[in-house]
């Protein structure tokens, strides 16, 4: 390894060394004062990332222009959620330096997986930060809801990595390699048998469960509804943006598939059904919302779908706008929650004039999952259906177009609550936001309405990252 | 090599049995222990095709596989004592607060 290798790969040394260091300091000192040290690790990882445009190529990991972006794009809601977290932990006596050290640790898997050049370094980040995960979820441990969300995701992770392995190794067995770059092209001495087709179907369904794509999407309402808010914040954006970058990473292998088209197309479908249909009668904000984000996965699949006709950038495109919006809901969720967790959609009304700030980013971020202008996310459903249509998808289009009709309702349903019904019995005195909390705020609406109204610069980055589709 | 099959026959064997058990048991441990079980078929199924292969990738890989399980034991039974504080209890029949 040589020197320009180390710049380029220290983003990621900024965040595993970092969350070494906060574990350490923990111990040492303890308190509040490991928040703002683990966001100004992170934004150092940005920092670097951004202004060191470097690229390297080693054994297992490549640092590219894509892995740097999803990177930046990782480490941002990183940031986002750790400025949550910071207010929202210390109201709810989750105290300790576990929460900044394992939140470090699982943004520098997310950058190894999204920089993985063959399947061990891509099977090592997708399990380190799915590890953070399950401490994450179960952070809260005398919490009888936090404990069992995190059993539950416990139980179903460690089966689907075990399943994502046995694909991995049927994959090895049938093509004699682990690097991507080989597998990428099924060269004429040795074409794909019937072994790479099995070990496909089951890496593929190992990434169905990280992005909770029905059928491997059961685990999805249950923890996000047990983990405090700020974690759902985390694992319902960065988590996602992570394995779809790792799905992308493997679009070339899925795409050689005879059957690996057809895979996606009904991934997509059930999704999109089984999401949108099972939001509708949710009475929690975050089993909604867990609901909806399996609805949204099957959207950014439906790029997957649409791959030959530049459905990848709108994939890419999607995901990140999605977290964007996950982010403003999911932070207002947490701002909105005092020592206890304001779960009830009911429990919302008449917020949006309690506390303006929040129940803009809410209605903001809503909109912009239900897909209404000016909010990004009608971009992104732009992007995305035009790509479905133009790959000739039509029947896939059409589902999409329709579940997204019933989508409106029920994200309209909180903004009615949030505006239009009076807050039920005399407001209490109103808790003063923090700053972190107004940061934490205004970062994703401002990116939303941004994104939602000159959406260009984005699109093009992607479209240099992502040439091929 | 010749008996190839042989340890791929064992390595479906450990598979299934792990499959089986996490449908089946109710004890959180047990279905843990089961997971492990596929593992373990994964690490078999890697060792015979690496050295199949003539390729030493697999057998590299196997050892982060070894890796991933010893964390997953230590995060998963650390989990497991606290859902036992909380319920005094590590059945799955009683991991019921959330539904639909």
């Amino acid at each position: 390894m040589i020197a320009g290798d180390l710049m380029a790969l220290m983003p990621l040394l900024i965040l595993a060394v970092g969350s070494i260091i906060v574990l350490l300091a923990g111990a040492v000192r303890p308190g509040g004062w490991l928040y703002p040290l683990a966001i100004a690790i992170i934004a150092a990882a940005v920092v670097w990332t951004i202004a060191v445009p470097a690229t390297a190529v080693m054994p297992g990991i490549s640092i590219t222009p894509f892995s740097r972006f999803f990177s930046c794009f990782l480490d941002g809601t990183g940031i986002v959620a750790m400025l949550l977290a910071a207010g929202y932990n210390r109201r709810r006596g989750i105290i300790g330096e576990e929460y900044p050290a394992t939140l470090l640790f699982a943004l520098a898997g997310m950058g190894t997986a999204c920089a993985a050049t063959d399947l061990l370094m891509l099977f090592l980040g997708l399990e380190s930060f799915t590890f953070a995960f399950y401490v994450l979820v179960a952070i809260e441990r005398n919490s009888d809801r936090g404990g069992e969300a995190g059993l539950k995701y416990l139980l179903n992770g460690t089966l689907s990595a075990a399943i994502l392995g046995m694909g991995i190794a049927l994959v090895y067995a049938g093509s004699g390699t682990l690097k991507l770059a080989e597998l990428a092209m099924p060269g004429a001495a040795r074409p794909f048998g019937t072994l790479v087709l099995a070990g496909s179907c089951l890496i593929l369904f190992g990434l169905a469960f990280k992005l909770s794509l029905v059928p491997a999407h059961l685990w999805t309402a249950d923890v996000y509804q047990g983990a405090t808010a700020p974690v759902t914040a985390l694992l319902s954006t960065a988590s996602k943006g992570a394995s779809l970058g790792v799905v992308l990473l493997l679009m070339p292998l899925f795409s050689a598939l005879p059957a690996g088209h057809h895979i996606l197309w009904w991934l997509a479908l059930l999704s999109m059904l089984c999401g949108n249909l099972a939001a509708l009668v949710q009475t929690s904000i975050k089993r909604m919302l867990a609901w909806s984000s399996v609805a949204q996965m099957g959207y950014a699949a439906m790029g997957l779908v649409a791959a030959p006709a530049g459905g990848l950038r709108a994939a890419a495109f999607y995901v990140v706008l999605y977290a964007v919006a996950g982010l403003a809901t999911f932070g207002a969720v947490a701002v909105l929650s005092d020592d206890g967790e304001r779960d009830a959609i009911e429990g919302y009304r008449g917020m949006g004039y309690v506390n303006p700030l929040a129940g803009a980013a809410m209605a903001v971020g809503l909109f912009s999952l239900a897909g209404i202008p000016p909010a990004g996310g009608f971009m992104a459903k732009f992007a995305v259906f035009s790509a479905t249509l133009r790959e000739g998808e039509i029947t896939l289009a059409m589902v999409g177009i329709l579940t997204a009709l019933v989508a409106v309702f029920f994200y309209l349903r909180v903004v009615v609550t949030l505006y239009m019904r009076p807050a039920e019995g005399p407001v209490t005195a109103v808790r003063p936001l923090l700053t972190t909390e107004v940061v934490a705020l205004v970062i994703p609406t401002a990116v939303l309405i941004f994104l939602g109204i000159y959406p260009s610069p984005l699109l093009d980055l992607l479209m240099t990252l992502l040439p091929g589709g | 090599m010749e008996n190839l099959n042989s340890y791929l026959i064992v390595s479906a064997i450990l598979f299934s049995i792990g499959t089986i058990g996490v449908l089946t048991r109710k004890n959180a441990i047990v279905i843990f222990l089961s997971i492990e079980l596929i593992q373990n078929a994964v690490n078999l199924t890697f060792v015979a095709f690496s050295r199949h292969l003539g390729n030493l990738d697999g057998q590299v890989f196997v050892f982060f596989v070894m890796t991933v399980a010893a964390a997953e034991a230590a995060v998963g039974l650390a989990l497991m004592i606290a859902f036992y504080n909380n319920k005094e209890s590590i059945d799955v029949d009683d991991v019921n607060l959330m539904k639909w």
